[in-house]
């Protein structure tokens, strides 16, 4: 019986070093300084790229842009991405250019707490410092609006961020936006905005039980069990392929909804074609379905 | 047959009718409108790749086009929606019914997008970027009810492939408030 109770207390003090262990571990890397000037025309086009329009306007409900976005439901409870206006309280008007990049790049908030992933900020690693200025550029361009968001509406335990530093540590990968020599530079580009800002993998590659991308095995064959019960199609360049899928047509949906079958995207693509790509050059939308359609491995 | 063998049969029998009626069992107004939408995609994606450049140029098939799309637009297309024709097998949102206004306005708006696209024929592919003039700007709203629409003088001066381009978002914005995904 002692030695039962015993080990309970062991565990009960180890877990609790753990926990307390975890709560201050220190993640991420110092930020960094940066002093380029920004451009406020790339910094927007990067925005609109990235999905931060979006997802943080809900514009459903006729909020003010960036003020905050609809809730999002997944399966760890509702989320409401937050207001990134300029406003000192309620927004990122606080913020220093390297609390930014810091949370922009590497998903961790200025009092050094980790963000949930469903801020897609995995994607976002590989922005140079001259993207995250160009995007704090622009968005020192939006008006504040006093306006707070709702906290995460998450159960125990994935309202404890500390089990994040976990998940950081185990799912946390660089995205693979590397260029490949010799497959030319649109490839290339595409390569970087479909891997990296455009993010498609956050909604077309399957997850697993901790809500990570099963990017090794998975990366593109789609997802069953989107955030409000919706599924997305693989868009591995097979499967494009065999649906009817060609440079030229997924560069015109991409700007236009419009599929093949003459049918008209809904749903969240439609989100994504309408508050997204359809604000992107066409060379920029030509590269994406360059790589998409073409053989690569991403994740 | 026992009692409880009739009711399994009964029941196995209704989801079987109730999935028959699900796919493709549409009938009355619902049907009407599926047909309506069938019409409109057909004529989009005959359209679709003049409108990308693969393929000759014609106008006059462009006229024709906006027509069907004109005569299944507007009014046309929302008397289809009468309260209480939700639910399955229709696609249509219960979105449609609580904001009735955006959706009559989409469907305005595509009506008024038919007529520029059958005035615009004649000016063919690119002339400009206009769909893409927001770019440079973290304010570029993009709701579905922004009111940067166009008149129709306006649409007249743009580029055919511009116009259509815009009426292919309508459709998709359309799609995105209103039509139930598959699950």
């Amino acid at each position: 019986m002692r030695l039962f109770y015993t080990g309970i207390l062991t565990a009960a003090v180890l877990g609790s070093a753990v926990v307390a262990a975890s709560v201050v571990w220190p993640i991420g890397k110092a930020p960094e300084k940066i002093a380029l000037p920004g451009d406020v025309q790339r910094g927007a086009y990067l925005a609109r790229a990235g999905g931060c329009i979006a997802c943080h306007t809900n514009f459903d409900s006729g909020g003010a842009p960036l003020a905050g976005g609809a809730p999002l439901k997944t399966d760890f409870g509702t989320f409401y991405p937050p207001n990134l206006t300029t406003d000192a309280t309620h927004g990122i008007g606080g913020w220093s250019i390297e609390n930014f990049a810091k949370a922009v790049r590497q998903g961790i908030s200025p009092e050094g707490d980790p963000y949930y992933p469903t801020f897609t900020y995995p994607f976002y690693a590989n922005f140079t410092d001259q993207d995250i200025a160009d995007l704090w550029a622009a968005f020192q361009t939006v008006p504040p609006v006093a306006q707070s968001t709702p906290e995460h509406d998450t159960p125990f335990p994935f309202n404890q961020r500390w089990g994040l530093k976990f998940w950081r540590a185990a799912f946390l990968k660089e995205p693979q936006t590397n260029p490949v020599p010799d497959n030319g530079d649109t490839w290339n580009r595409g390569r970087l905005l479909v891997e990296g800002a455009t993010h498609c993998a956050a909604c077309h590659t399957g997850r697993n039980l901790a809500g990570a991308r099963k990017s090794d095995t998975e990366h593109f064959q789609g997802n069953d069990r989107l955030p409000g019960g919706g599924k997305s199609p693989a868009i591995n360049a097979e499967t494009l392929k065999m649906r009817g899928w060609n440079v030229n047509n997924l560069a015109y949906a991409l700007r236009t909804g419009l599929t093949p079958s003459g049918d008209a995207f809904g749903g969240t693509m439609g989100e994504v074609v309408l508050q997204g790509t359809k604000f992107l050059s066409d060379d920029d939308r030509k590269a994406m379905a360059t790589y998409l359609l073409d053989d690569h491995q991403g994740g | 047959m026992n009692y409880k063998k009739l009711v399994t049969t009964a029941v196995a029998a209704s989801i079987f009718a109730a999935t028959a009626f699900a796919h493709g069992g549409a009938k009355g107004i619902v049907k009407e409108r599926m047909d309506g939408m069938s019409a409109l995609g057909d004529t989009v994606k005959s359209l679709a790749p003049m409108m990308r450049g693969e393929g000759d140029y014609d106008a006059e098939a462009v006229r024709q086009g906006a027509e069907v799309i004109r005569s299944h637009a507007g009014t046309s297309l929302t008397k289809l929606f009468p309260i209480g024709s939700g639910g399955m097998p229709s696609e249509a949102k219960d979105t449609v019914w609580q904001d009735w206004e955006e959706f009559a306005a989409l469907s305005e708006r595509l009506h008024l997008y038919s007529e520029g696209l059958a005035l615009a024929a004649d000016n063919g592919l690119m002339m400009t970027q206009e769909t893409t003039a927001n770019t440079g700007t973290m304010m570029g709203g993009s709701a579905p009810m922004a009111s940067n629409a166009l008149g129709l003088e306006e649409l007249a001066e743009m580029s055919a492939e511009g116009v259509f381009a815009m009426i292919s978002q309508t459709c998709s914005a359309c799609h995105t408030k209103f039509r139930a995904e598959a699950k």
